[in-house]
């Protein structure tokens, strides 16, 4: 029977609330005047809040008006140009720091009123090394102004291969014989500068670096000496393409040593010069420990 | 010591200046350090000569060791000599350079004294790979004559060779076979280049007059021009004819450069060319042979004064290429026919 109980609760309930609400607008009903009185105060107080909030409104634009034109009255203009030639200055300098650098790519060049000017960087295992510059006339044919390449480099049996036809070609070639000439150079100049000690006699070079001749000490339970001769008889490499060992005592030489000589003969083939005296001074310096 | 020898260290240490004596001394490198404190430099020159023969002597000095001496005297006074300059040349397809100084000295004496009975060859090497070879000739039945030697001075692996006048213009040949053989050279021509300045012909034929170029890695402004400032000097003065005078001055700065001229003494032009009058009726110019005539330009410095032309108002600028064309071409000797 609580079963039934709930749900006609409920309905009453509802009934009730219905009823009260029919009540309060049959009271609003009843006054009208009362209503519209409420009516009309709302009206003005939304009314009053409008303007009130126009005119805060307007406040606000006032001021950030003001704002921007006080900040446009401080010099505007000139600030800006200041600015901006500082900009352009340091655009130029950084410009022109790009431009110097390009040096380090071997092959760089500045535009002339006639041609252009090469600049021939050259390097050896990461030594920054002598630059050599060509001077183009940018003309029917091509010819070259002046340059400061070296006398004994065949610059113009290469202009003369490609200069007109292939100036890439041209510029590439000479990048490889110049090149290798610093590198030739650079090995010649470190074996009389730091392994002079182990030198006999002064090295024997040539301009081009590509014939060197020196007798040298090598310890092997004594001291013996070494007559080397390297040709290098291609000019675009950094390595000999002749390599003669030979002692100046001939007949007096145990087998042992023929094997010293031929595995010297390699070396020198195969790594620059002054690796191959660097190889010798650590092998020395691993006998002194050894004896000790 | 032999007398003639003696002979041959008396003139040769006369004809250095006192005031270049230690310094020539030096450079021979014969007599040490200590020897030549012991001698007195401050007395007359002929007692000075008289001790340093002596000490030669002493030190039993050959008639090598004089010429090595007279090889440094001509280094520091090379431009007592009129050099010429001979150009060698490799044949087609030949094999690379392999230049041994000691392969081409000896080879170079070889051939001369196979050559030649009586001949002295000495050898001095100088900077930059170039040796310097002095020659004193004889002949079958006299010893060489160590007051006549030629120079030669030869930079190795170039085709460059620059050799003093040589008396005896029969040998001349056989100076060349030498150079040219023991330098794995072909041919020999003799240019047409002479001067007293070895440094500027060299200078000239290795094309190393001008050596500035135009990098981003440049400080120096290129654009300074001397003329400018003479204009700006004093406001007083109103220069007529400014633009005129700009223009001169960028045609001469596009022909001579900024650089130093190398250094010339004079520049010769033989015409053998028919003489071209404007006069109608002129004797000269009906002439059918080509009119002979030697034009010799001379100056302490020859390109300098023809830079200079033009600027001062002398000559109009571009000048004549045949006067332009001298450092490019290698040559101040001219032989001008008709075409």
């Amino acid at each position: 029977r609580a079963g039934i109980l709930i749900p006609v609760v409920r309905v009453l309930a509802h009934l009730e609330r219905l009823e009260i609400q029919v009540n309060r607008s049959h009271k609003n009903l009843e006054d009208p005047q009362r209503a519209q009185a409420v009516e009309h105060a709302l009206r003005t107080k939304i009314h009053k809040l409008r303007c009130l909030r126009d005119e805060l409104r307007s406040k606000v634009k006032r001021r950030q008006a003001r704002v921007r034109a006080s900040i446009a009255n401080e010099e505007p203009d000139q600030t800006q140009e200041i600015s901006e030639q500082e900009v352009a200055e340091r655009r130029q300098e950084n410009v022109k720091a790009i431009l110097q650098a390009y040096r380090f790519t071997g092959l760089s060049g500045k535009l002339t009123s006639r041609g252009v000017c090469v600049c021939i960087s050259t390097a050896f295992e990461g030594n920054l090394l002598d630059s050599y510059f060509i001077d183009l006339v940018l003309q029917k044919p091509l010819w070259i102004h002046h340059h400061s390449i070296p006398i004994f480099i065949p610059l113009e049996e290469i202009s003369a291969k490609y200069l007109q036809t292939n100036i890439q070609r041209f510029l590439f070639c000479l990048c490889e014989y110049l090149n290798a000439y610093a590198g030739r150079k650079y090995q010649a100049d470190r074996l009389q500068s730091d392994f002079a000690a182990y030198l006999a006699r002064p090295l024997q070079r040539n301009p081009l670096c590509n014939l060197l001749s020196f007798t040298y000490k090598v310890e092997l339970r004594g001291q013996f000496l070494f007559c080397a001769r390297l040709l290098y008889k291609d000019l675009t490499t950094t390595l000999p393409t002749d390599v003669t060992i030979t002692y100046p005592e001939m007949d007096a030489l145990p087998p042992s040593w023929e094997e010293q000589r031929a595995s010297h003969e390699n070396l020198f083939f195969t790594k620059p010069l002054h690796q191959v005296f660097t190889s010798f001074a650590r092998k020395g310096e691993k006998l002194d420990v050894t004896q000790v | 010591m032999d007398e003639t020898v003696a002979e041959f260290f008396k003139r040769t240490i006369l004809k250095i200046p006192m005031t270049e004596m230690m310094t020539i001394l030096k450079a021979w490198d014969f007599l040490s350090e200590k020897q030549l404190q012991n001698v007195n430099f401050r007395q007359r020159k002929e007692s000075l000569v008289q001790d340093l023969v002596l000490l030669c002597e002493k030190k039993r000095a050959s008639v090598h060791d004089a010429a090595l001496l007279d090889i440094v005297y001509t280094q520091f006074h090379r431009h007592r000599k009129v050099w010429d300059v001979f150009q060698m040349s490799k044949g087609p397809g030949e094999d690379i350079d392999l230049f041994d100084m000691e392969q081409f000295k000896s080879s170079f004496k070889k051939i001369l004294q196979r050559a030649l009975k009586n001949v002295m060859v000495s050898f001095r090497d100088a900077e930059e790979n170039a040796v310097w070879i002095r020659i004193a000739w004889g002949t079958q039945y006299r010893k060489p004559n160590q007051y006549k030697p030629v120079y030669v001075v030869y930079y190795s692996q170039t085709p460059y060779a620059f050799t003093s006048s040589c008396p005896l213009r029969s040998n001349i040949p056989l100076l060349g076979q030498a150079l040219t053989v023991a330098s794995n050279h072909h041919k020999i021509v003799k240019m047409d280049l002479r001067s007293r300045y070895l440094d500027s012909l060299k200078a000239i034929v290795f094309k190393q007059y001008n050596q500035t170029f135009e990098t981003y890695n440049s400080t120096t402004p290129l654009q300074e021009k001397s003329l400018e400032l003479d204009i700006h000097m004093d406001s007083r003065i109103i220069h007529e004819n400014r633009i005129e005078k700009e223009r001169v001055q960028r045609v001469t700065q596009e022909t001579f450069g900024d650089y130093s001229q190398p250094r010339l003494e004079f520049a010769q032009y033989k015409l053998e060319t028919k003489f071209k009058s404007d006069f109608n009726g002129d004797i000269l110019a009906e002439r059918k042979e080509p009119l002979r005539c030697l034009i010799k330009f001379s100056s302490p410095h020859l390109l300098e004064a023809l830079k200079s032309l033009a600027p001062a108002g002398i000559a109009d600028a571009p000048l004549s290429p045949l006067l332009t064309c001298i450092p490019n071409k290698g040559m101040n000797y001219f032989k001008i026919k008709d075409k």
